[in-house]
């Protein structure tokens, strides 16, 4: 027996030394009482078919905005105390973004990019709490956001078999390229810098990151969005990301200006 | 003669029509009072002197935007986007933000909460977008060399596309708490085919 317990113990220590990965860091739990949070404002509006554009396209706008909730992490369905991505994720990490992703969560996020004003990224606009609209010319796609800047983001839909530019500068909101695929607007995204997060709890990306976001309007309230999240610097296979964006009709963007009389980075704290 | 028929046909192929396969890029007017005498109030002109010896808002430093009507003064390049409703406008720099104009013949709200680009309502006289704005703060300046304004500013903006290729713009600053009578300046705006805009981030370049 006495020989046992050191025994027990050596076997522990191997076993957690032969686990190739640490534990994900857990959900920091709930941040605001569930009555101060206005996520849940359900809107009263019937949900009817998808509306078409005269020419078949769907149709993105329509008298309202989009509004995506605060959905803090893009690979869980429930995030601090609050509904989440729609689906869970067993993300593929590589020890570096398990590591980033782990310091980050612990660290209540204190280094956020777009808590310091900086832009929100791609795939995370659809995902974090700013209302937006999208715009669908013949050649481009519009989408204006009320948050975090005021910021903006256009889509190239111009060129049959377009590729990205060569020698592409890295960019906080990347390269995008669309296209129709019946009643999905698919585009295809390169050329980040690699600084921005994936989502608030804190999932990293290099500039390698390749997404190709599907949007489809499955209703008229209802925009479901998929992001796939290809970065080989980053996680070890393609994942895949997705979130349902409801409708707010007669909503409004207001003009948002983070950086105006912006105090509050400098008494961030983290542990 | 030829050339003309060939002007009037691009002039009425685009007459409202602002969008294009390009990037508008304004003529940069620094002092859009430099052909006008501005009708200072005493308050207003000290202010200007004191602005324009310190030869860039402050609050440019910080990335705000730069207001209206000095992102249109500014040669920085922009995209007008048009929908049956609304005309918006797609800034790459000065700050990645963008504008709208309601079209629908909605007023102006009776109080607006004062903010950096204001609240815009439009209409076509003929070939002319006029675009009329109220609801600004008074921390931006009407252009680089620094004409202050508050919040009472009334700006009117008019887009003319003269051609294929050029616009004329011509802005009226209406501000009874700055200036005596209203006033006006004119620039003209180039497009320029096949660009696009690039993604200009002012926080990259201090928050590094």
């Amino acid at each position: 027996m006495r020989a046992f317990v050191p025994f027990g113990v050596w076997l522990l220590t191997l076993a957690s030394g032969l686990a190739q990965q640490p534990p994900l860091a857990k959900d920091p739990g709930p941040f605001l009482p569930p009555s101060d949070f206005p996520e849940d404002k359900v809107s009263k509006a019937v949900a009817g078919p998808a509306p078409h554009l005269p020419d078949g396209r769907p149709d993105f706008g329509g008298n309202g905005a989009w509004y995506p909730g605060f959905n803090g992490n893009i690979a869980e369905t429930t995030w601090k105390g609050v509904k989440s991505a729609d689906a869970h994720v067993d993300v593929p990490f590589l020890s570096w973004t398990l590591k980033t992703y782990n310091e980050r969560v612990e660290n209540r996020a204190k280094d956020d990019p777009e808590a310091h004003c900086l832009p929100v990224g791609v795939p995370r606009f659809m995902f974090d709490p700013y209302p937006f609209q999208i715009i669908q010319t013949h050649d481009q796609v519009v989408f204006v956001f009320e948050g975090d800047n005021y910021l903006w983001r256009i889509v190239n839909m111009d060129a049959k078999g377009k590729t990205h530019p060569r020698n592409l500068k890295s960019t906080w909101l990347g390269d995008a390229i669309g296209h129709y695929e019946g009643d999905t607007l698919v585009v295809d995204v390169t050329g980040f810098n690699g600084l921005a997060w994936l989502d608030q709890a804190g999932h990293a990306s290099s500039d390698k990151l390749h997404l190709v976001e599907r949007y489809t309007r499955t209703d008229s309230l209802t925009l479901k969005y998929e992001v796939t999240i290809d970065d080989p610097q980053a996680y070890s296979k393609p994942w895949t990301a997705s979130n349902s964006i409801h409708w707010r009709p007669g909503m409004e963007l207001m003009e948002s200006i983070c950086q105006e009389d912006e105090k509050s980075s400098i008494h961030m704290i983290g542990k | 003669m030829r050339y003309y028929f060939l002007f009037c046909v691009l002039a009425v192929v685009h007459a409202q029509d602002l969008g294009s396969d390009g990037v508008w890029v304004p003529a940069s007017v620094a002092d859009m009072g430099s052909h006008a005498s501005v009708p200072f109030q005493p308050w207003a002109k000290l202010k200007f002197q004191e602005n324009y010896a310190l030869k860039q808002n402050p609050l440019d430093l910080r990335c705000l935007p730069p207001g209206v009507p000095r992102i249109m003064l500014m040669a920085r390049p922009f995209e007008i986007v048009q929908t049956p409703n609304r005309i918006w406008f797609v800034y790459e720099g000065g700050a990645h933000v963008w504008r709208q104009v309601w079209m629908d013949g909605r007023a102006h709200p009776k109080d607006p909460n004062p903010n950096w680009l204001g609240h815009s309502i439009g209409h076509w006289d003929r070939n002319t977008l006029v675009v009329d704005s109220i609801g600004f703060n008074d921390r931006t300046w009407l252009d680089d060399a620094g004409h202050p304004h508050t919040e009472q500013l009334h700006v009117i903006e008019k887009y003319t596309r003269m051609g294929t290729l050029t616009m004329r713009y011509d802005v009226e600053i209406d501000d009874p708490g700055a200036y005596t009578q209203p006033w006006a300046s004119s620039s003209s705006l180039s497009l320029r085919p096949g660009q696009k805009l690039a993604e200009d981030i002012c926080l990259d370049k201090i928050s590094k």
